[in-house]
This record gives C-alpha cells, sequence and structure tokens, in this order.
C-alpha cells in the first residue's frame, strides 16, 4: 500500500480553486482580510472584557469593572487572537480541526501579484520576508525618531520638553522596539527570503506558521506604541523592566509585559521553522558543510531563541502576575526575591546579544566573501565559532549583574566565560580580515556596511572586555559607557549588517539595483555620524553621567551638545537610505538574476525568483564559496532563467 | 613595509586618543587606583588588536581594490590551520590574563581591613540617607568619611532598586530591597564628590544625588560628634 501526501489526497478531492460560493461584499466582511481582523478584534475585544466583567461580578469583587485587567485579558489577550482569526491565519487549522473540508493548497496563498497580497496571510517565504522587513524598518525608524526626540531634551542639562516621566517612557520604549521590533525580526526577514534560497528549497518547512509569525510582530509593536495612550504614559523602566520598579508603574507596564510575549512567541515559532526547515529540506548534497554560513548563522541563532526566549515570556509574566494578581515573586515583604527577576530576564537577554549578533555574522560573511572574490577564510571554523558561541552564550549571564549584588562567588566564573567569548569572535573578525587578504575587493555598499561593521564591533567587543573585567565594571556599569558599548554592538554591529544585507539581497527581493552613488552617501554619512553620536558616550560615561538620566552633570554639557546634534545627522542619514530604497524599487535598472557573480544558490535563479524558487531541483556538489577555483560550482542545475518579472 | 607603517600610524593616533584625554575622573580611592591598572592593561591589549585589525582592513582595500567591473577572482586560499591555531590561543591568553589580574583586583578590593568604618546606605526615592552603626547609629544626608581609613558600605533599599556610585571611588553597588550589599572603599583624598544613583529608579532618578565629603581624621570625629549631638 502507498501512502499519499495528505496536501495531494485533498487536490485529488477538491477542485483546485475552491472559493466560497458567495458575493463581493460578503468576501470583504467575512472572507479572511484586514477588514474581517479589525471586527473579530474588536469582538474578541468585548468577549474578553464580559468574561472579565462576568467573572469578577460573580465572584463578587469590587470593583467589577476594573480597567487594569480588563486591558490584559481583552486588550492583549483576546483581541489580538481576534484579529489573527479574522486575518485567516488560523483558517487553515480551524477547518482542519472541526472536521469541515479543508481549503486544498492550490498556492493562491503563494507569491505577490499586488501590493494588496503583502497586506494579507501570505505563505511564501519571500513574501513574509518582505513583509517583515518593510514592517521592521517602519518601526526603526519610530524608534529612531524617539531617539532624537530624547537627544533633543539630552542637548542641554535641566528639563527642557518631555517631563521626566515620558522621558523614561521614551527610552525604554526606543530600546524596546529596536530590540523586539527592528534588529531580531529584521534578521528573521532577511533569513525568511535568503535561507529557504540558499537550502535549495521551495519554502520553509511549515508555510502556515510562517505567516503566523509574521503576523504576531505587528500586533507586539502596535502594544508597545498603544502604551502611550495609556493613562500615566508607556512603560517607563527600561527596557529591562527590573522588578521592583516596573510593579509598582502604571498601565503602561502590562502593554510591555504582553508586547514582549507576542514578539517573543513570533521569534520563537519563527526559529523552530527555520530549524526543520535546515535540518529537513537541504536540496540533494547540501550537507552541514556546505551551508552557507548565513545559513550556520540562522541555525545557531534560531536554536539560541527556542532555548532562551521563554526565560523573558517567564519574567514579564511574573511581573505581570504581581502587578494584577498580587503574587509575589519579586516582592521582599512577600518573600519574593528580587535579583530572580534579573537572573530570569538575562538568561534570555545576554543570548539574545547573540540572536541580534549571529545572523550579522552570517551575512557579513556572505558579503566579503563575494566582494572580495575569495573563499572565506577558516569556512569550518567559522561555523564552529558560531556553536561555540551559542554554548558560551548561556553561561554568561550574570556579567549583567556583577554590580546587582548576587553572589559574591558567581562573578569570577561568568567572567572568565565572558572573556572567553573573545575567543570565537576574534576568530570570526581575524577570518574575516584574512578574506580580504589579498583579494580582488569590490567596494560596493554592502561590502561598505561589512567592512564598517568588522571595524565598528571590534570597538564595541573591546570595550566589551573592558566591562567583562568585574573590577572595570564595577566602575562603568550604568553609565554612558554601557550605553556606548551597546550601541557599538548593535548599531555599528547588528545595524550595519541589516544594511549591508538589505543592499546585498536587494536586487534579488526587488528584481532591480538599488543606486550604488547613493548607497555611499549613505554608508559615509551614517558612519560618520555613528562615531560622532556615541564614541564621545564612552567618555561621559567613564567621567561620571550615569545612563538613564533626563539631567546631568553641567560639566557634560559641550559633548552632549555635540552627541545631539550627531544623532540627528545619524537620523537624517536614514533618509538617503529610505529614498534609495523606494525610488530603486520602483523604478531601478532591471537586475541581473547574479549581479554580484555570487556561487550559493539563490543566485542562481531568477531575480526576482520564481514563486516555488526552483524550476528543477539543484545538486549540490561543493562548498558555497568556492571563487578562484577553475571550474568550481556549488551546485548543478540548469542555466538560470533571466529576470523574468512576477506578472503584476 | 606599508602594513606596518598604516598599523603604527593607527596605533599612534589611538593612543594619542587614549592619553591626551583624561579618560577616567581622577581616583580618590585605593580600590580605583587598583581598577585603574586593570583598565590601563585592557587598554593596552585593546590598542593592540584594533590597531592590528584596522591595518588590515585599510592596507587590503587601499593595496587590492579593484574597480566594479573587474570579474577576476582571487586567489582560492580556503584557510591556514597555523593561522588559525595562532588567533585562537593568542586572544585566549590575553583574556585569560586579564581575567587573572581583575580577580586578583577584584579579591584585594573585597578584603575588609581590621577595623572599617561602617557606614549603612540608605536608598530611598529619590534621596539617599547614610548611617553611622559605630557611632550611636547617627544618621546624615550628607555622606562625611575620613581619608585613609577603610569604609565598609552596607546598601539598603526602601522601595526599588538603587545604586550607589561615586564616580572618583570607582566603587559602585546596588542597593536591592530585601537583601543588604556591601562594598568597600577607602578615600585617598579629601575633597567633595557627588554620590550618585545608577540605577534608574523612577520620576526622580536623574536628581537623586547626594554630597560626599572626604575630610581629615579629626574633622570626621568632630562632624560625627554633633551628629550625635
Amino acid at each position: 500500500m502507498t501512502t499519499t501526501h495528505p496536501d495531494q489526497r485533498e487536490t485529488m478531492e477538491y477542485p483546485a480553486h475552491y472559493e466560497p460560493p458567495r458575493g463581493q461584499a460578503w468576501r470583504l466582511f467575512f472572507g479572511p482580510g484586514l477588514v474581517r481582523g479589525l471586527w473579530m478584534g474588536l469582538l474578541f475585544f468585548c468577549l474578553g472584557m464580559l468574561l472579565v466583567v462576568a467573572l469578577r461580578t460573580w465572584w463578587g469583587w469590587d470593583p467589577a469593572w476594573l480597567w487594569p485587567v480588563i486591558w490584559p485579558i481583552a486588550g492583549m489577550v483576546t483581541a489580538p487572537v481576534g484579529f489573527l482569526a479574522g486575518i485567516g491565519a488560523f483558517d487553515y487549522w480551524l477547518y482542519y480541526i472541526s472536521g469541515r473540508p479543508t481549503r486544498p493548497e492550490d498556492h493562491s496563498g503563494h507569491g505577490a501579484y499586488s501590493w494588496r497580497d503583502y497586506f494579507r496571510v501570505n505563505t511564501d517565504h519571500k513574501v513574509i520576508g518582505i513583509q517583515y522587513l518593510v514592517t521592521t524598518f517602519f518601526f526603526f525608524t519610530v524608534g529612531g525618531l524617539m531617539a532624537m526626540l530624547f537627544r533633543a531634551e539630552l542637548a542641554q542639562p535641566g528639563l527642557q520638553f518631555v517631563d521626566s516621566q515620558a522621558f523614561n517612557g521614551l527610552v525604554s520604549a526606543h530600546a524596546t522596539l529596536m530590540i523586539f521590533l527592528f534588529i531580531i525580526p529584521a534578521f528573521a526577514g532577511i533569513a525568511n527570503f535568503v535561507v529557504p534560497l540558499m537550502l535549495g528549497a521551495p519554502d520553509m518547512a511549515f508555510p502556515r506558521l510562517n505567516a503566523l509569525s509574521y503576523w504576531l510582530l505587528p500586533i507586539a509593536g502596535f502594544m508597545f506604541l498603544a502604551s502611550f495612550l495609556a493613562p500615566g504614559g508607556s512603560f517607563a523602566a527600561g527596557w529591562t523592566g527590573y522588578a521592583p520598579l516596573a510593579e509598582g508603574q502604571p498601565l503602561g507596564q502590562t502593554f510591555f509585559n504582553m508586547g514582549v510575549q507576542w514578539a517573543g512567541a513570533s521569534s520563537v515559532m519563527t526559529a523552530l521553522n527555520f530549524l526543520v526547515t535546515i535540518i529537513t529540506m537541504r536540496a540533494p548534497g547540501m550537507t552541514f558543510w556546505r551551508m552557507p554560513l548565513l545559513v550556520w548563522a540562522n541555525f545557531t541563532t534560531s536554536l539560541l531563541v527556542v532555548i532562551a526566549t521563554p526565560f523573558i515570556a517567564g519574567s514579564q509574566f511574573f511581573v505581570m502576575f504581581d502587578r494584577i494578581l498580587h503574587t509575589d515573586f519579586f516582592i521582599p515583604d512577600g518573600g519574593g526575591y528580587v535579583l530572580g527577576y534579573q537572573h530570569i530576564f538575562w538568561f534570555y537577554s545576554h543570548p539574545a546579544v547573540y540572536i541580534m549578533m549571529l545572523p550579522g555574522f552570517g551575512i557579513v560573511s556572505e558579503v566579503i566573501s563575494a566582494f572580495a572574490r575569495k573563499p572565506i577564510f577558516g569556512y569550518r571554523l567559522m561555523a564552529l565559532s558560531l556553536v561555540g558561541i551559542l554554548v558560551l552564550g548561556f553561561s554568561v549571564w550574570a556579567h549583567h549583574m556583577f554590580v546587582a549584588g548576587m553572589a559574591d562567588w558567581l562573578r569570577v566564573p561568568m567572567m572568565i566565560t565572558t572573556l572567553l567569548i573573545a575567543v570565537p569572535t576574534g576568530i570570526k573578525v581575524f577570518s574575516w580580515t584574512a578574506t580580504l587578504w589579498r583579494g580582488r575587493i569590490h567596494l560596493t555598499t554592502p561590502m561598505l556596511f561589512a567592512l564598517g561593521f568588522v571595524t565598528m564591533f571590534v570597538i564595541g567587543g573591546l570595550s566589551g572586555i573592558y566591562l567583562g573585567s568585574v573590577p572595570i565594571d564595577i566602575a562603568a556599569s550604568d553609565t554612558y559607557f554601557i550605553v556606548a558599548h551597546i550601541h557599538y554592538v548593535l548599531f555599528g554591529g547588528s545595524v550595519f549588517t541589516i544594511f549591508a544585507g538589505i543592499y546585498f539581497w536587494f536586487p534579488k527581493m526587488t528584481g532591480r539595483m538599488y543606486d550604488e552613488r547613493l548607497g555611499r552617501w549613505h554608508f559615509w554619512l551614517t558612519f560618520v555620524s555613528f562615531n560622532v553620536t556615541f564614541f564621545p558616550m564612552h567618555y561621559v560615561g567613564l567621567r561620571g553621567m550615569p545612563r538613564r538620566v533626563f539631567d546631568y552633570d553641567a560639566a557634560f554639557g559641550d559633548l552632549n551638545l555635540i552627541i545631539s546634534i550627531a544623532s540627528f545627522a545619524l537620523g537624517a542619514s536614514f533618509i538617503v537610505f529610505l529614498y534609495n530604497m523606494v525610488t530603486s524599487w520602483a523604478r531601478g535598472p532591471v537586475a541581473e538574476s547574479n549581479p554580484w557573480h555570487a556561487h550559493s544558490l539563490e543566485w542562481q535563479v531568477s531575480s526576482p525568483p520564481p514563486v516555488f524558487n526552483f524550476d528543477e531541483i539543484p545538486q549540490v556538489v561543493a562548498g558555497p564559496y568556492e571563487y578562484g577555483v577553475p571550474g568550481a560550482r556549488h551546485a548543478v542545475m540548469s542555466p538560470a532563467k533571466e529576470a523574468q518579472e512576477v506578472p503584476a | 613595509m606599508q602594513l606596518v607603517a598604516i598599523g603604527v600610524a593607527i596605533a599612534v593616533g589611538v593612543t594619542l586618543v587614549a592619553v591626551r584625554f583624561q579618560w577616567l575622573p581622577t581616583s580618590a580611592s585605593v580600590e580605583f587606583d587598583r581598577i585603574q591598572d586593570v583598565y590601563w592593561l585592557a587598554t593596552v591589549i585593546s590598542i593592540g588588536i584594533f590597531s592590528l585589525v584596522a591595518a588590515v582592513i585599510v592596507y587590503s582595500v587601499w593595496k587590492w581594490r579593484v574597480p566594479l567591473d573587474d570579474d577576476r577572482d582571487g586567489p582560492p586560499i580556503h584557510g591556514h590551520t597555523g593561522l588559525e591555531i595562532l588567533w585562537t590561543a593568542v586572544p585566549a591568553t590575553l583574556v585569560i590574563i586579564i581575567g587573572v589580574v581583575s580577580a586578583i583586583v577584584l579579591a584585594r578590593n573585597g578584603e575588609a581591613g581590621t577595623r572599617p568604618l561602617q557606614v549603612e546606605a540608605i536608598g530611598q526615592q529619590f534621596a539617599w540617607r547614610f548611617a553611622y552603626p559605630d557611632y550611636g547609629g547617627a544618621t546624615s544626608g550628607e555622606l562625611v568619611l575620613p581619608v585613609g581609613r577603610e569604609a565598609e558600605f552596607t546598601m539598603k533599599a526602601v522601595d526599588v532598586i538603587h545604586s550607589f556610585w561615586v564616580p572618583q571611588f570607582g566603587q559602585k553597588m546596588d542597593a536591592v530591597p530585601g537583601i543588604e550589599t556591601t562594598i568597600l572603599v577607602t578615600p585617598t583624598r579629601t575633597g567633595e564628590f557627588a554620590v550618585v544613583c545608577a540605577e534608574l529608579c523612577g520620576l526622580g532618578h536623574a536628581t537623586m544625588r547626594a554630597r560626599a565629603r572626604v575630610v581629615t581624621e579629626p574633622e570626621f570625629e568632630k562632624w560625627i560628634a554633633e551628629k550625635r549631638g
């Protein structure tokens, strides 16, 4: 007896184009889409509200109508679930479990034929990748504007533009958006587009789960932004949300507690999807040792996400329970343990630093190898160093707590593991520079960003050595030195690699070339203003300016003014990028399938790739970086069809 | 050769940045003196590593840059086991050295002498209070310490986490509700400093400051006697 794949069986039983036999208006309101998402979101909000009020009335609690409880339940649990059901994220599964005929996979959810297709549940990894990237750059812009707002406040000592709660709220929301709605998901977006192509796979392993993980993201972002409308303002306890400060905060803090859950769930689902895709969907001949380093990077990142993310979910749930259920997890008077919060929080949030860095390592490996026209130096050690960072990354969390009052004996072991992370990281930096050596270096925009990344990341890594050393950390912790360090790692590091990746794969994603001259302007403006913004922060920090303050010693006034002006220039440099992206996407020159003459599989198909990526299955025969090896190929397949536009 | 010249130029430039500006506040404690030693050790190593990487990148781009339409490949060098072992072993050795020195300094900064002055630092939104249990629990909103005598701080927090920091002492420790934390400071010079709260503690965090005064032993005795009054 032969078994049939479920999808094939359904295709045989049901007509290929199954549409409910109803009219246009009916479909608009009751068919999956944003309209149904909106009214179902509202409906589920009301249901959640009724549930809370009914239970409280039944229990005899006064008042029955308690908004601090209604908001987290109705606004942040049931309403988003209703929205997701409305846009159709659950349709297939609900049909399946209710025994109704599931809509056969006719691939109507695949590909994007008009701009509208980007605003619905789409199961095509390429569409989802672009949905991720556009969404995350929206939040990058918002987070950047917040930064400029509080830099305006910080240009002079004293309080000028915003009040103290608003300042703390802006600082907290800036960090939260940049971490949870920009860097982590932007990497997920790039990987979504590129990884299946690199593997020679037609899509991700679980396309519907992939669509769902994307749609959780705007929900989280909306929650973080909506917190500004909450009475008492946005969450203002820092992105670290330390208890017990967070427990006494106004309602806005609950938006943070719950927003993190949605963003975290999105990360975990995507990571699981990547893991299964990478393990099971590699093309014939694509062994682990033939995978491009970007795939290796996303493999290790996904392991970090899956293992670590539940910890931040736990920490935020505990805080929220303390806030609305009156538990005592972190309240000493009730037997709670304050430092417990920090241990759980950093057990995620330190690995999160690598979640925000390893995919960038992958991107830079692709870019440097392609534009130095040389194989990546020490490929296996490059892959193993990612694994080394993955393992070590779980043993260093308490270096964020050297001055937190934790057990003294924990400090030296955590210092040693922290410092040892410099070893695999150093291997990567030295291997990139060795890849450049005697190469034929093409200084394109992605290459500029990659080289800018390596130098800036070395500075960020070295300031990390200072902070890893307990005695220096005791002096520098909680000061602007930390702000400088994280921005060298996350901006000079992660954001530069995101820019490198966007420029590098722009022709593949859009089928058009970006403007090289504008790209260079963007790089140099960003590079210079970034350094003028963040380098002086090392100085003011060591000299005595603590972080997260709206007011500071007048002695730091001049430097802070320079920093603020440079930060506006940094913001302005982003306009060059946006302009380049928008105009090039609309009417840039049509891109070849392989403008960089790179070897990995995504360049062997048209730009943009066909709906199912590969018209024939590639047979991988060698590694992806065989530049300069005569006659070397990564894979055997029929020649790529030249850039055929997807019908509009 | 040229690579070395570029490397030396970068190293000299970075070194000038490191020494021309006074990056650290002038130390006012024995502990910060020791921390500054570790700081300079890390700085020397950092200058070396940064100069090396930056020099190789600048040199490579300068020497091997080709026009964008050049379509030839570079030499197929896949790796070099000796080099890879070298740049695994050397950084590992360097960080172990930093680690060992740091651990020694940390241990010495944590050794209380025979008769440290006991001071309680109590953080409360948004002010510091200091108590002297050795002197009948005299309290003050101003921190006064005798020069040259070790002070052992015990931190307490009334509401949320605060962090005790005097930049010139180089020592910092959170005051955490529910537990007591300690830190040692041995002032080396008289003067007035600012006690800064370094952990975000709410609306008034930026203004949570207190004055710290380091005075001579007789002046301290006189001051504390008045406080006990």
